[in-house]
């Protein structure tokens, strides 16, 4: 009986908390590198500032497997109050219905407004009717490293030590030999066996010819995309039959033959910065490093990207309490406020305040490839394109082969487009 | 009366004792099972319910060309492994019977130890070991082949070096079998064969041979439903690739499941992986049957 009442009396206690009502927002994100580091300090940081809101962060498996999770734990109510989601990856998010409106109420709680955001971005987060459904939180891109050492005594140096000159495919496939002469064994390095190091340089390629990978209604490389294609894994396979890129580098290995020196080039998110920043400082580079927006090498200057955003999915069957998701909304305002730090990781604020502020403007690199929000090439909004999708899985199981030889473009364009409308449906 | 009430004390007994059994089974089996074969009609998504569509998703698998691709590889793969690997253990299991005492035990140890790993290890040092740019077995392949070969990534090389692996992976549970089989036959037979002068290699051919064959057929029975099974070893090492040239059926429920959210496409394909391996296990497992009454 005594036991009883104890155990009554401190359920109540946990239920009545407090005087003031605290509230405890879980959060799910996938951010397990360098930048997940960062995210953690300003969870942190949020919370020693808001006795209130306390935040109660999971790191899960990127890729498939965080979608899979959050899918499935949202339908029956067991997800995230808040979560980390790739804009790319929205239109398969609204058909699986796994994501709520962030209503003009919501914004207003959050202290943001959609003009604080870039223009990309913030459309990249709305649905087909103009809904918002999450909020944008950096934009991320594949950006031109390069290792001024391997670069010394070429044309493509100026005064300062700064890359000048490429304005066309001729001039950096010119750099790639210049820099082959100067003893670097795989002049530009990129993830040629991965994934992602493959679908992000061919569809930057694709878009710099204006192509199109899945049009508006739905139809895969539509008219002379086809060709544009064939050329952007052409052009990838020439620069492997060059000895230009390196065989079938996984992901690890693509930044290890930068880093080590072996790379002039390396083409790669710019999620990588502070891994060169943290090699520089404790001096293990051994070379001066920089990193510019990836050169126009086709037609228009245009690069991939992507967002990271905030998104609020469904509770099963049920609501989130109002007091609740106006806590969540501070947590996405505060997040955004201080995105100068997340930038640190290398990404580019969403949030135009940050982005434009003077700090972030002395923030090097990330200054001087800031110019690529702009220019954003998202992917295509389709459900079979984004971060894990067919699309990702088409670049290593078709393009990847392509670009070592193992069939020619023109087959693997039209394997691609099998593959892709047959995904489709 | 007595009896009456005994008999029904009886039975409420016994199906006091089955039911634990009956509600898991129906639970975690039937309830599911029979859940896959309703949504393999329906176009449900990954939850939630679906429209009745009657045969289409069937009709679509039949014209869907990495259907048969899968179904290809599964057949290729079920070549690679069921047959070497009882030959293998077969071999491993007649030479350590030879051993004794701790000796064996040790033999057994060591063949043993890779099945108990679990299968992200077992990959990974695989995936370590066959590195295109850092694997130490890429000097061994180069004196062979002249030059590296990145083995995940080559459409020739991608499905026999998963058999590899996956051989290397669970043989030592066939070998297990093998000995259990190897000491049930009594060595009388052995002692009189060798007293009527018959050779080593008559020996295993006219008395191991014949009087082992309920376990091999037990083994290339299980195996072969194990290989049709074939997906981790797959999923983490090459991801259907190249050109789906290791794709197989189950990389295809997963993929129609989890990432497109098809449901009930990806129901109807699981369905029909079920299918096939019932019928061939059953199938081949009558077969070695028959066969091994004609010895």
């Amino acid at each position: 009986m005594k036991t009883r009442h104890f155990l009554a009396a401190s359920v109540a206690a946990l239920v009545a908390g407090p005087a003031m009502a605290q509230q405890t927002v879980t959060w799910w994100d996938f951010l397990a590198g360098g930048d997940g580091v960062r995210m953690k300090a300003l969870i942190e940081e949020f919370n020693e500032e808001h006795p209130d809101i306390q935040i109660e962060g999971t790191t899960l498996e990127w890729g498939v497997p965080f979608y899979t999770k959050v899918r499935t734990a949202a339908a029956v109510g067991q997800g995230p109050d808040v979560m980390t989601y790739h804009l790319s990856r929205l239109p398969l998010g609204l058909e699986e219905g796994v994501l709520t409106p962030i209503t003009a109420e919501d914004m207003e709680a959050a202290g943001l407004s959609e003009g604080d955001f870039f223009e990309s971005s913030l459309n990249a987060a709305k649905g087909p009717d103009g809904t918002l459904y999450a909020v944008p939180f950096d934009i991320h891109s594949i950006v031109l490293y390069y290792n001024k050492s391997l670069l010394e005594g070429t044309d493509f140096l100026d005064d300062n030590g700064e890359l000048t000159g490429i304005e066309s495919l001729e001039d950096f496939e010119a750099a790639l030999a210049a820099v082959q002469e100067n003893g670097s064994s795989a002049p530009v390095s990129y993830a040629t066996g991965d994934d992602g190091g493959v679908y992000r340089v061919f569809y930057t390629l694709l878009q710099q010819q204006g192509g199109e990978l899945i049009s508006e209604d739905g139809e895969v490389l539509p008219g002379d995309s086809v060709e544009k294609a064939e050329t952007a894994i052409a052009t990838m396979t020439k620069w492997f039959e060059e000895g230009w890129q390196p065989e079938q580098a996984l992901y690890e290995a693509s930044v290890a033959l930068f880093t080590s020196g072996k790379s002039g080039f390396h083409m790669n998110g710019v999620w990588e910065v502070p891994t060169m920043i943290d090699l520089a400082e404790s001096g293990e580079l051994g070379f001066e490093w920089g990193a510019v927006e990836v050169p126009q090498l086709m037609d228009e200057q245009t690069t991939w990207a992507d967002s990271h955003a905030f998104a609020i999915p469904v509770q099963g069957d049920g609501e989130m309490d109002a007091e609740k998701r106006e806590a969540v909304m501070t947590v996405i305002g505060w997040m955004n406020e201080h995105s100068l730090d997340w930038a640190g990781a290398g990404h580019i604020p969403a949030y135009k305040p940050v982005a434009e502020s003077a700090e972030f403007q002395e923030m090097e690199p990330n200054a001087t490839y800031s110019s690529l929000a702009d220019n954003a090439s998202y992917d295509p909004r389709s459900e079979i394109a984004g971060v894990a999708s067919p699309a990702y899985d088409a670049a290593v199981n078709i393009i990847a082969p392509a670009i070592h030889g193992y069939m020619s473009p023109e087959e693997a364009v039209e394997q691609i487009k099998g593959e892709l409308s047959r995904a489709m449906n | 009366m007595a009896m009456i009430r005994d008999r029904r004390r009886h039975k409420l007994v016994a199906y006091s004792l089955i039911l634990p059994f009956v509600a898991i089974f129906s639970l975690v089996f039937a309830y599911p099972t029979f859940e896959v074969i309703r949504m393999s009609f329906t176009n449900a998504p990954l939850i939630g319910e679906g429209e009745w569509v009657g045969w289409a998703n069937y009709r679509e698998l039949l014209t869907d060309r990495l259907f048969y691709t899968s179904l290809k590889n599964n057949g290729y793969f079920v070549l690679l492994t069921v047959i070497p690997t009882t030959a293998l253990a077969l071999l491993i299991a007649t030479l350590v019977n030879r051993l004794s005492g701790r000796m064996q035990a040790l033999a057994l140890v060591l063949f043993f130890m890779p099945y108990v790993l679990p299968v992200s290890v077992v990959t990974q040092i695989w995936a370590w070991m066959l590195d295109f740019q850092f694997g130490i077995l890429q000097p061994a392949i180069a004196f062979f082949t002249g030059k590296p070969v990145p083995v995940f990534k080559n459409p020739n090389w991608v499905m026999p070096t998963i058999a590899v692996v996956t051989i290397w992976w669970t043989n030592g549970f066939n070998v297990l079998l093998f000995l259990a089989g190897l000491r049930n036959i009594p060595s009388e037979l052995y002692e009189a064969s060798a007293l009527d002068g018959a050779t080593k290699w008559q020996q295993f051919k006219r008395v191991t041979w014949p009087l082992l064959w309920p376990v091999t057929a037990l083994v290339l029975t299980l195996q072969l439903i194990l290989q049709l099974k074939l997906f981790d070893q797959v999923y983490l090492l090459s991801e259907g690739g190249p050109f789906n040239s290791s794709y197989v059926l189950l990389l295809m429920v997963y993929r129609e499941a989890f990432q497109l959210n098809n449901g009930g496409y990806a129901s109807a394909v699981a369905l029909v992986l079920f299918l096939v391996i019932m019928v061939v296990s059953v199938l081949q497992f009558q077969l070695l049957r028959i066969g091994g009454k004609n010895k």
